[in-house]
């Protein structure tokens, strides 16, 4: 079983302007738990994860992933890895 | 179908929790802090400050020396600081309740105490087998340092999280979308 767990958590929250200070008071979490989540260093329990999904307004596997995530670029325009 | 269970709400701050989370979090003095290194010696001025004061009070008192006894309340206000120091660099994560802390500080609070009842049980594993060397070799008797030895590990016991935590704590990356 994989233990690192992917996340496009710094990407989108950059996207959309959001700070960490903001996503945290969102989700009920402190903000340096947003940079250690963004950094790979702390994975999210499923509760936290889906609250995330939930204030984006994404499906949870759009910001978490077991597998390394695809460049963005690479998705939209469908260039085949 | 299902329907699910509903989650067991969190309890609620109280006014108390508010303000202790205000005054953990405080970022004024964050230059303190902000490196491993401005942290590690955080902790080493601690350490230090701490030893000095249990010495001065055990001194005074076995001297019957009120001079030395009396330096403690000055040394305790520099220890003082470098505690404010330690635990804003925590964001009170052994001071708030725990009602207050989020999933990933309960985890790393836990960690910090696992780690310093590890090395509490060296520190003290260490001080027992020294005393009896002390006291095997040099034939002394214990009779008069056992209240010293007392309050030491009651201090180390109270103070190891806090050491081990300042130690270990990360460097906070800069967030690109504060103002």
């Amino acid at each position: 079983m994989s233990e690192q767990v992917h996340n496009r958590l710094a990407m989108v929250r950059a996207e959309r302007k959001v700070s960490r200070q903001a996503l945290a008071d969102a989700v009920g979490a402190h903000y340096q738990t947003i940079g250690y989540i963004e950094r790979g260093q702390y994975n999210p329990s499923l509760d936290l994860a889906l609250r995330m999904a939930e204030f984006f307004e994404l499906p949870v596997e759009a910001l978490f992933s077991l597998r390394p995530f695809r460049p963005l670029t690479d998705e939209v325009y469908g260039r085949k890895q | 179908m299902t329907t699910g269970t509903t989650p067991t709400p969190r309890r609620a701050r109280t006014r108390y929790d508010e303000r202790m989370y205000a005054i953990m979090n405080r970022r004024e003095a964050s230059a303190m802090y902000a490196t491993t290194g401005r942290r590690r010696a955080a902790v080493a001025v601690h350490v230090l400050l701490t030893g000095v004061i249990l010495a001065a009070e055990f001194t005074g008192f076995a001297t019957a020396t009120p001079w030395i006894v009396l330096t403690v309340p000055v040394l305790v206000l520099p220890w003082c600081l470098a505690t404010g120091v330690l635990n804003a660099a925590l964001r009170g994560l052994l001071d708030l309740r725990t009602h207050v802390l989020d999933e990933r500080q309960l985890a790393e609070r836990d960690r910090v105490r696992a780690k310093a009842n590890r090395l509490t049980t060296y520190v003290l594993g260490c001080g027992v087998a020294g005393g009896i060397v002390v006291g095997e070799l040099g034939g002394l008797t214990v009779g008069g340092a056992v209240l010293p030895v007392l309050i030491s590990a009651f201090v180390v016991h109270w103070l190891m999280p806090l050491w081990v935590a300042g130690m270990t704590a990360q460097d906070e990356p800069a967030d690109e979308t504060d103002e």
